[in-house]
């Protein structure tokens, strides 16, 4: 028996198993090694240290205890001076007596926990009469240390203890707590009579103080001059999706994505930024971990430390691959602490979200017979409509037949964080599993991933980081390809069984494909593994003797290994006669073989390697405490190299062993492979200057090589300079309109390059056909070399003019902030062929062209509002993106009719007959048949009532091509937007995304049904018949032998706007006294949910996955149910 | 510190030192740089390999005899409105998948362009073999083929859109590149110079013959110069003849001659056909009966003869797509898990004579008591009709059909006049197989199906050959300009013609023709039907005949049969109900219904005796480029 029936339950038992395997293993890698590391932890006050210095602030006395000893500081530089100059000179002290000599006991409170010093007035700690509590995180409910709590409108406070602890006497009822900490809302407590008091503060998404990843850097969120959206990776990693690509639409303004396909392992979202700018290559750059060209899609999201999308100007430090913008993804990296370990599970259900309804087999065998009259008999119809011998006269449902209710996915990680000042890790392991949506599906992704970020201070001037991660990622198919599967459901008939009452398949469709076995690994599989190395080692030397002179290198080093194996062997399908029964009246079955005669084996390899070295040089200087500089310069160099193998043997003995050496060798057996490679090499540069974090400028370049052009102009240069002017510093503004807390304007201008164009357009070349020219007495193959293009050696990059103007701000005590960009980009040098004008007869292959001219504009923002009402918080974040290219000058066919022209129109327009409802009268059609008949695309024996009717648009008597119509709209949608709630309670917490997209169309095409395949039941239940004279639906058409349905035409044209509940979590957090109970850190419960409701016009697929072209042919998209659970330890 | 800058120096120095000049000039390593070909003799020959790929294919799942009156397309893949004339300038339907595309007028352009770049760099290259192979060089040989090559290319445009833009150099993006159409007449001068340059570099026979094999030679040229005059002698470019089409339009000289000298031109063509005959290198196939299995032995691999002039070889092996490589299936009939992609049209099969030579008639009872029988032999090597016999059926339907007999017909039962089928052929579209792919016209395509392959899965590869040129043709084309000079006025040529027509005709066995004069090209013509059916030549002659408003403008009749028993006979075998006897025979004679096709309906425009220049094409060449009438 060969396996095709997968038991999901056993492999997930497998998974689990493993994973638990690898976590047995971590751990105790672990253990030995915090044994060493964290030993020192025990000694408590009495290490020693030793610290010389003259002239130092107390703040750097106390980094250098740090950076000498196991021990940090907390403590609140506005109540405890520590820029106050000292002399130290302490050989091998203990660090209390340390401590005693820099501060007075009367003023400064020490408390030592674990490893933790905190520093407090000594006024906060002199506790009398006592209102205590808990201040704790309201996310995930852990203790915050070092809080202040202070009783407003005096300078009384203390500050909270390592458990989150305070305890203050209050002398006046009516007393207001201020709570506040660095990173959270600060909160107001009335405190009445309570003599306990538990405040949950809320932490601030939108803080100032946040850092900001750029191109080849860092910024404050504050003083950052260009667009750039951020997206934590906690925020999105809570949405159940195997691919990261599918957390972003809704997330971050101005980005688009839109996705086609929830087949397992390939389902990639489309990501634009800012919508289409270009005619060619829209897509955007990637950069991992500083890291070019790599990809994220299948990263752990649980790594995911934060997402930045580089929009504007601020990508022209990436140059020539920047002007589709730049999203850098930048994993977690380990955190000063003792190591805190994490475990998530997830488990969850798909199911596709909409499935297209088709005609059961009585309307179908009905409408056969109005095409072909006879076909079937008043008695079958009558028995596929009462459904009394349902084995000569089924009625199938061919999705049902095929696909499953609900499948399974699932993905557990294991992470490890902790650290030292010297060494400091994340090691983080990841597996995750994702079942198809087949019956006896053959179809499933699997993937394997471990982290390790580990930073370290080699001595006082460099630092090293070493990250290296890697991943498996098992693809299974079955062997018959999306578009075979899709197609053969839509195409089996209502009429055929899909499954014998013994459980075996049904007779076959055209070639044997018949979806209940085609998706099953019965007629052989497709695997594919790909195995992804990545890894990158990092200096940074803080230059001695210059202060703020840095120099950071990064050699990385990536691999990509693929494997992929095709095995086909024969399969049955089962012939009944009609007639034949066995003893217990069953049908007695003939099989049939189909598929691959005999077992045949395909197998290819391919081998990838990129190099990225580079070198970055940072100076940063403060002058007169007013003027911030930062220079950067570097230079960077890329490669690029892959090769693939392959190798086809058939007519295999036997199926038992799928190895190559076991094909026949014959003609049949076959082998193919090839390689390419390409180099970049690039220098560039940021300057950026502030005055008071008040006046902002930043100049960014990038001079770029590709080998894409020809020797004497592979270098382009690339700047981007932008400002900001923060009005909310300016003491007039603080002191007038205080209750605005931030108030920023910026502007940037930028050149960006796009240079995604085939190689070697410069070069005059030949390719070798895929066809093969036959000749000899033994007939043979022969190569046949044909010219590739013709080169253009003026070619040169694509030229993104980047304008932005933005504002951004915050309001009530940065409860609600908004932030908002209106963009104007002009797209230069577009690089197309002039196929449109230059004629056919010149028989040129042309090469693109710098010739095209796009623009594009719109904006993007958002806006969020947080607060809570005592234990209920809240969140409301709404952001939108709105974009409209235009053609501004292209090659454009001379003489094409106004209406059909591109030029001053969107991108991605297509041209229509115009549909004008349908004839319902014999009247109706005479009338049209009187001037039309037989004339451009209207039949000679003219219409009938039924047809659809086509206007003639330029009035000139005939219905043909000039009578087409340009629809603006395409596949991408022109406005998204995303709307993020989330609520909390105690314990609980919520969050929704809402998520809609409007602008794009999709073609539904329904053209494979007549008597090779089924109709879709809305067209089924209201098409034009006599007995349904007054209908909107045209009659019953045969594949494209109508003119309306062989014709692209309006009436098929379905806008696919929608709106969806994109995701949604329900999340119970247990409190601290649980933790402390169980002796953990944080324990949190969730289920949640992906796609799970959607309103939108269509109806008859997914909206969002209507998108893709492939219309019915394509896998469905998921709604997704899941649980989770999350344990902190 | 000293760490430091010793790591910090290695890596400036790693980056730097490779940042030499020439880091970014990477080479492409999965092409060939244009002068690397230019340089060697066997990767130009390998520039004339995809030359002929440019001819495309003749043999898929759709092929040129769906457009004209030899066959249906089985699933109209829009042949149906080119039979209707439903021709734009927008959209000529489904010529796009004719020869896999190669007959479109880009796609033919580009391959001009490829023979105009060989022709003029292959005197740059240095030839290490000059031997003489059958009395020419490699150089020669090559430079005949892509002669030929291109004579072809232009012939298929010239006979498709009549006079085109003569190209003869490669161009660039600053030539200019708007061209006006050259006039027919220099059209078809240009092309038999070509073919004339063509015949004087080729051998007679391909040196190192077994490779070779395939490749045009210098009676392929001359072929090809017999057919080309022969199509412009013919009625479609007489400016006696067609004045219907010429009329009105303001340039006649691009659709054909505009001097009144149809002699001197059906005298070129008779002398051409003379010229391939005078190699005295080809002769018709003889043997003798059974002739059917002579005539279809002439279409199969891997069988060769002294008749074939050019063969497309194995088209299978070319790897250019499934419905190439896979003809087999898009042919077979359903019943044998086909696609029955071609369906002879009933009227094709009732040109087939009987055997001695009177036409089929269905209206003689005689007849249509056994109406395939005492058929000109062709007819069997040709079609799938109602009980012919076949290889065994498929797992699928061979419980249905035991005996290996096509099956086009229903038993059943008539009641109040309205017949109900009891058991349909498993040929037809309510066959058990995929019905869809059932006949539309009665009968299905045998003719290039060998019926000793045995393979009849989806991966079946039949090898599969397509006669460019055979004797055959040769012949018929200097009988048509015999008797078209006889019509002129030279009648003694009537009897050559007769003896031309009779050479085809005796060596399957058919009676001689003995008419003369109208009645003669009668017969002529209804033999070229019938001797060189689905062989691509149909399509073409309908058209220079202007016979094609009588052959396809009108609708096509369907033949059905019907195998009526009685409600109540026991029409079981093994207690199924069967389509036959256990003896094989059926359960009754047939009834026969040649019946108006409600699917198979055809209508027929002048203007499309010529095809339309696309009209984004018109636009490009800003008012230069003439459209046909009609568009």
């Amino acid at each position: 028996m060969k396996k095709y029936f997968k038991d999901s339950d056993v492999l997930s038992w497998n998974l689990l198993r493993k994973l638990f395997l690898i976590m047995k293993l971590v751990l105790l890698i672990l253990t030995t090694t915090t044994l060493s590391l964290f030993a020192i932890s025990t000694y408590s006050q009495s290490a020693r240290v030793t610290v010389e210095l003259k002239n130092v602030s107390v703040k750097e006395v106390l980094k250098a205890i740090e950076s000498s000893s196991e021990f940090f500081f907390i403590y609140n530089n506005e109540l405890i001076d520590v820029d106050r100059k000292v002399n130290i000179n302490a050989k091998d002290q203990k660090i209390s007596e340390i401590l005693n000599t820099l501060f007075k006991a009367d003023e400064v409170a020490v408390s030592v926990i674990d490893r933790k010093i905190v520093l407090s007035p000594a006024y906060m700690s002199s506790q009398q009469q006592k209102t205590s509590g808990t201040i704790t995180d309201s996310t995930n409910g852990e203790a915050i240390i070092g809080a202040n709590v202070v009783i407003e409108g005096t300078s009384i406070g203390v500050v909270t203890d390592v458990n989150g602890k305070f305890s203050l006497d209050i002398s006046k009822p009516d007393a207001i707590l201020v709570i506040t900490f660095l990173g959270y809302i600060p909160s107001h407590v009335t405190v009445g009579t309570q003599s306990v008091l538990n405040v949950k503060l809320v932490p601030d998404i939108k803080k100032l103080d946040e850092i900001v990843v750029i191109g080849y850097g860092t910024q404050k969120k504050a003083t950052l001059t260009g667009s750039v959206s951020t997206v934590k990776g906690n925020d999105i990693a809570s949405i159940p999706v195997a691919n990261v690509t599918n957390m972003l639409a809704g997330h971050v303004p101005g980005l688009i994505a839109y996705s086609n396909s929830s087949e397992p392992g390939n389902d990639k979202a489309s990501l634009l930024i800012r919508g289409q700018n270009t005619l060619g290559d829209n897509s955007p750059l990637i950069v991992v971990d500083g890291i070019a060209n790599r990809e994220f899609e299948h990263i752990d999201p649980n790594d995911i430390e934060s997402m930045s999308v580089l929009k504007d100007a601020s990508a022209a430090i990436y140059g020539a691959q920047a002007a589709n913008g730049v999203i850098l993804i930048t994993t977690k990296r380990g955190k000063l602490g003792k190591p805190m370990i994490s475990l998530t599970l997830n488990q969850g259900f798909n199911t596709p979200t909409r499935l297209p309804k088709l005609a059961d087999a009585y309307n179908y065998a009905s409408m056969v017979n109005e095409i072909y009259p006879d076909t079937y008999s008043p008695d079958a119809i009558q028995k596929f409509q009462d459904g009394t011998d349902p084995l000569h006269y089924p009625n199938t449902n061919w999705y049902k037949a095929t696909i499953k209710t609900w499948s399974v996915q699932k993905n557990a990680n294991f992470t490890v964080n902790g650290g030292s000042e010297n060494l400091k890790y994340l090691i983080s392991f990841g597996a995750k599993y994702n079942d198809g949506v087949y019956k006896s599906s053959a179809s499933d992704y699997t993937q394997y991933n471990f982290r390790s970020n580990i930073d370290g201070k080699i001595n006082k001037f460099i630092n090293i980081a070493f990250d290296v991660a890697g991943r498996q990622e098992n693809t299974n198919t079955p062997n018959s390809d999306i578009y075979t599967v899709f197609r053969s459901i839509v195409r089996g008939r209502p009429t055929m069984i899909a499954t014998w009452p013994n459980g075996e398949p049904g007779p076959a469709t055209e070639g044997g494909a018949q979806s209940v076995i085609i998706t099953t690994d019965q007629p052989g599989y497709s695997h594919r593994i790909n195995y992804i190395l990545e890894s990158n080692l990092k200096l940074n030397i803080a230059i001695p003797g210059v202060k703020g002179l840095s120099l950071t290198t990064n050699a990385s080093f990536d691999k990509n290994f693929s494997n992929q194996k095709n095995w086909s062997v024969p399969y049955n399908l089962y012939n009944w006669d009609g007639t034949t029964l066995d003893p217990n009246n069953q049908p007695i079955l003939t099989p049939a073989q189909y598929g691959s005669p005999l077992p045949s084996l395909g197998q290819s390899v391919s081998d990838g390697k990129n190099i990225t070295l580079n070198a970055l040089l940072n100076y940063n200087v403060r002058i007169a405490n007013k003027h911030d500089i930062k220079i950067m310069a570097g230079s960077e160099r890329h490669t690029y190299d892959n090769f693939w193998l392959s190798a086809n043997r058939g007519n295999f003995l036997s199926p038992a062993l799928s190895q190559m050496f076991a094909g026949a060798k014959d003609l049949l057996m076959t082998n193919d492979g090839s390689e390419e490679s390409n180099a970049r090499l690039n220098y560039f540069g940021r300057v950026n200057y502030n005055f008071s974090e008040k006046y902002l400028v930043e100049f960014v370049w990038r001079y770029d090589g590709s080998y894409k052009f020809p020797t004497n102009s592979q270098f382009g240069f690339f700047p981007g300079i932008s400002l900001g002017y923060r009005i909310s510093e300016e003491n007039f503004f603080k002191n007038n309109i205080s209750f605005i807390n931030n108030l920023k304007f910026r502007g940037s201008w930028g050149q960006t390059g796009n240079d995604r164009i085939k190689d070697y357009q410069f070069l005059s070349t030949y390719a070798f056909n895929d066809y093969s020219a036959v000749f000899g007495s033994t007939p043979a193959a022969y190569k046949a070399l044909y010219e590739n293009v013709i080169p253009n050696r003026n070619i040169t990059w694509e030229l993104a003019d980047q304008r932005n103007i933005g504002l951004e701000g915050a309001v009530f005590n940065n409860k609600l902030s908004f932030e908002v960009d209106y963009f104007n980009n002009k797209r230069n040098q577009i690089l197309i062929q002039k196929n449109a004008s230059i004629p056919g007869m010149a028989g040129l292959t042309l090469p693109p062209e710098n010739y095209g001219k796009v623009s594009n504009i719109g904006f993007d923002g958002s806006i969020t509002y947080q607060d809570h009402i005592g234990d209920f918080r809240y969140l409301f974040s709404f952001n939108l993106t709105h974009n409209k290219n235009k053609i501004v000058f292209w090659d454009e066919t001379p003489g094409v009719d106004p209406w059909q022209q591109t030029t001053g129109h969107p991108i991605g327009g297509d041209l229509y007959y115009q549909a004008d409802g349908i004839f319902h009268t014999q009247a109706e059609a005479d009338e049209f048949n009187a001037k039309y008949k037989g004339k451009g695309v209207i039949p000679n024996d003219g219409v009938v009532p039924g047809d659809i009717r086509f206007l003639d648009v330029n009035n000139d008597d005939i219905i043909d091509g000039k009578d087409r119509m340009r629809d603006f709209k395409s596949q991408i949608p022109t406005l998204t937007g995303g709307l993020n709630i989330n609520f909390g309670y105690k314990n609980f917490d919520l969050g929704i995304l809402l998520q809609g997209a409007s602008g794009a169309v999709a073609y539904v095409d329904n053209f494979e049904a007549g008597l090779m395949g089924n109709y879709l039941q809305e067209y089924a239940d209201n098409r034009w018949t006599t007995a349904n004279l007054n209908s909107d639906y045209p009659r019953t058409w045969d594949r494209t032998n109508m003119y309306w349905t062989q014709n692209r035409n309006t009436f098929w044209l379905k806008s696919t706007d929608y709106v969806r509940l994109k995701s949604v979590e329900l999340g119970y957090s247990t409190g601290e006294k649980t933790n402390k109970a169980l002796g953990i850190n944080g324990l949190r419960i969730y289920v949640n949910g992906f796609n799970l409701l959607t309103a939108d016009k269509l109806g008859i697929y997914d909206p969002e996955g209507a998108a893709a072209n492939g219309q019915f042919y394509i896998y469905p998209m998921n709604k997704t149910i899941n649980a989770g659970i999350k344990l902190t330890f | 510190m000293k760490t430091a800058i010793q790591i910090t120096a290695f890596l400036m120095l790693i980056l730097i030192s490779s940042c030499n000049k020439d880091f970014l000039n990477e080479p492409p390593k999965n092409l060939y740089a244009s002068s690397i070909v230019w340089s060697d003799p066997a990767l130009a020959q390998t520039t004339i390999n995809q030359m002929y790929k440019d001819l495309g294919l003749p043999h898929s799942a759709i092929s040129i005899s769906q457009f004209c009156d030899e066959a249906w397309q089985c699933w109209n893949w829009g042949t149906g409105d080119f039979l209707k004339s439903n021709i734009t300038s927008d959209n000529i339907p489904a010529w796009d998948a004719v020869h896999d595309g190669a007959l479109q007028w880009n796609r033919l352009y580009k391959a001009i362009r490829g023979s105009n770049v060989f022709l003029e760099n292959v005197d740059q290259i240095k030839f290490s073999d000059n031997a003489l192979h059958d009395g020419k060089t490699m150089k020669q040989r090559m430079k005949g083929e892509v002669f030929f090559l291109r004579a072809q290319f232009y012939h298929y445009l010239v006979s498709e859109y009549g006079s085109v833009p003569i190209i003869t150099k490669s161009l660039t993006t600053t030539d200019s590149l708007h061209f006006a159409r050259n006039t027919y007449e220099e059209c078809i001068n240009f092309i038999i110079q070509d073919l004339d340059s063509a015949a004087d570099n080729l051998p007679n026979v391909q040196f190192q013959s077994g490779e070779n094999y395939g490749r045009v030679t210098k009676g392929a040229a001359l072929t090809s110069k017999s057919r080309v005059l022969l199509y412009a002698a013919s009625d479609l470019h007489n400016p006696d003849l067609n004045a219907s089409l010429t009329s009105g339009y303001s340039n006649p000289e691009y659709l054909g001659y505009v001097r009144n000298d149809a002699k001197v031109r059906w005298q070129k063509a008779y002398e051409a056909a003379k010229a391939v005959m005078d190699l005295g290198i080809y002769s018709l196939k003889s043997g003798s009966a059974p002739y059917d299995q002579l005539y279809t032995s002439l279409f199969l691999a891997p069988n060769t003869s002294s008749e074939d002039i050019w063969i497309k070889l194995d088209i299978a092996k070319d790897n250019a797509g499934w419905v190439h490589d896979h003809y087999y299936i898009t042919a077979a009939p359903n019943g044998y898990n086909g696609w029955g992609g071609p369906q002879p049209t009933s009227e094709m099969a009732d040109s087939y004579e009987m055997t001695d030579g009177s036409k089929p008639n269905w209206n003689n009872p005689s007849f249509v008591a056994a109406p395939f029988t005492n058929r000109d032999p062709r007819f069997y090597s040709t079609f799938f009709y109602e009980g012919s016999s076949w290889r065994q059926r498929p797992d699928a339907t061979k419980v249905a059909d035991p005996f290996n007999k096509i099956q086009i017909g229903y038993v059943g039962y008539l009641e109040g006049g309205v017949f109900t089928p009891l058991v349909p052929g498993v040929d037809t579209r309510q066959g058990p197989s995929s019905s869809w792919n059932g006949t539309f016209t009665g009968y299905n395509l045998k003719k290039y199906l060998d019926p000793a392959y045995t393979v009849d899965n989806y991966d079946a590869k039949q090898p599969n050959y397509f006669r460019w040129m055979r004797y055959s043709e040769v012949l018929l084309n200097r009988a048509e300009a015999a008797i078209e000079l006889g019509l002129l006025g030279d009648a003694s040529k009537f009897t050559e013609a007769q003896s031309l027509i009779n050479q085809v005709r005796k060596r399957i066995g058919m009676p001689p023709v003995v008419e003369t004069g109208f009645a003669l090209r009668d017969r002529y013509r209804n033999e070229r039907k019938v001797e060189l059916a689905f062989e691509e030549h149909r399509f073409w002659d309908i058209r220079r005949w202007m016979i094609a408003e009588q052959v396809v403008g009108t609708s096509s009749k369907e033949l059905k049969l019907r195998y009526i028993v009685n409600k109540t006979d026991d029409i079981k075998l093994n207690g199924v109900p069967s389509y036959r006897k256990a003896d094989g025979t059926t359960w009754t004679t047939p009834t026969y219904l040649l019946e108006e096709s409600g699917t198979v309906i055809r209508s027929w425009d002048k203007k499309a005796y010529f095809l339309p220049i696309m009209r984004d094409e018109v636009n490009k060449n800003v008012g230069k480029l003439i459209q046909n009438p009609g568009y």
